[in-house]
C-alpha cells in the first residue's frame, strides 16, 4: 500500500527542507567571509552579495512539493559602500575604494532565520520518527 | 471479515492514516516556509458515520489554482483545505510556530490513536482467550 510509505515521505519533504537551508547558509558565511574583498584591480569592483533563492518544485517520486535551492543572485540593487582609502591598492584615481554591499547585520538576521527554519525541518524529523516509533510498538504490545 | 475490517479497528486506522498523510502536509509546508508566494495546507479532519465508515471519501483536494497539478496522495481520502492569514510580503503565508504546533499535536494525537489500537488488539486476544 502506497500509504505505508508515508512517513518515510515526510521526513525526505524535511530532509529537502535542511539542505535548502543548509545552501542558504552556505551562500550567507559566503556573503561574512567575504564582507570586506575589494577588487584586485585599482578601480575595479569589489565582491557582490549573494541572494540565495528557494524554488518549490513537485517531486513525482515522492509525489510532494519539496523545496530546492534556486539560483543564486547577485544582489546588484543595493550599492557598493565607497570609503576613502589612497592607499588601498584598489582605490581608483580620485583615492575611493569599493567595498562590498554585504551588511553583516543583514546576514546575521537572515543566518539566523535560516538556522530557525532548520530547526523546525529537524523538529518535522525527530516528530515522524517518534510517530513511527509508535507504529512498531503496535507490534511489540 | 479480517481483523482489521472490525469498526473500531478499521476508525482507527483511518485515523492514523489520517496523522500520517497531515505530517506529510505538514512537513511540506514547513521545509516551504521561506518559498517566496507558497501557501500553507492543512488536511480536514476525518468524520465517521455511525457505522464507522470515513465519510470523507468522496472530498478531493482543494486546489488554489487551476494550473496547479492535482496531487495523487491526497486527493483521494482527506480533504484539504489552504490556510495562512499572515501572509509575509513575498507571497509566503507559513508561519513555522503554529505548524510546529499542528506537529506537535498531530504527533500525539497518532500516539493515543496507536495505543488505542493496540489496546482494542488486546481486547481481541482476551476475547480469544490469548492472555
Amino acid at each position: 500500500m502506497a500509504e505505508s510509505m508515508d512517513f518515510l515521505k515526510s521526513m525526505s519533504i524535511a530532509t529537502s527542507g535542511l539542505r535548502a537551508q543548509a545552501g542558504r547558509m552556505r551562500v550567507i558565511s559566503e556573503n561574512i567571509a567575504n564582507a570586506d574583498s575589494t577588487a584586485s584591480t585599482a578601480g575595479g569592483d569589489p565582491y557582490r552579495r549573494k541572494v540565495p533563492t528557494f524554488t518549490s518544485a513537485l517531486d513525482r517520486t515522492l509525489d510532494a512539493q519539496v523545496v530546492s535551492l534556486g539560483r543564486i543572485k547577485t544582489d546588484t540593487a543595493s550599492s557598493f559602500r565607497i570609503k576613502h582609502e589612497p592607499g588601498n591598492p584598489a582605490a581608483d584615481a580620485s583615492g575611493n575604494v569599493k567595498y562590498p554591499n554585504v551588511n553583516s547585520l543583514v546576514e546575521m538576521t537572515d543566518m539566523r532565520e535560516a538556522q530557525r527554519s532548520y530547526e523546525a525541518n529537524l523538529n518535522i524529523i525527530s516528530a515522524t520518527r517518534r510517530m513511527i516509533q509508535r507504529t512498531l510498538d503496535i507490534l511489540k504490545a | 471479515m479480517a481483523i482489521t475490517d472490525l469498526p473500531m479497528l478499521s476508525m482507527l486506522r483511518t485515523k492514523m492514516q489520517w496523522h500520517q498523510e497531515r505530517q506529510r502536509v505538514l512537513a511540506e509546508n514547513v521545509s516551504n516556509s521561506d518559498t517566496p508566494s507558497f501557501r500553507p495546507r492543512d488536511l480536514v479532519e476525518p468524520t465517521f458515520d455511525k457505522t464507522g465508515i470515513n465519510g470523507m471519501h468522496e472530498i478531493s483536494m482543494v486546489r488554489t489554482s487551476a494550473n496547479h497539478i492535482q496531487a495523487a496522495g491526497v486527493s483521494e481520502a482527506f480533504g484539504s483545505n489552504t490556510g495562512g492569514y499572515e501572509t509575509r510580503p513575498a507571497g509566503n503565508a507559513v508561519n513555522i510556530e503554529d505548524e510546529m504546533l499542528k506537529v506537535a499535536s498531530n504527533q500525539m494525537d497518532y500516539a493515543a490513536a496507536a495505543s488505542l489500537y493496540s489496546k482494542s488488539l488486546d481486547l481481541i486476544k482476551t476475547a480469544i482467550g490469548k492472555r
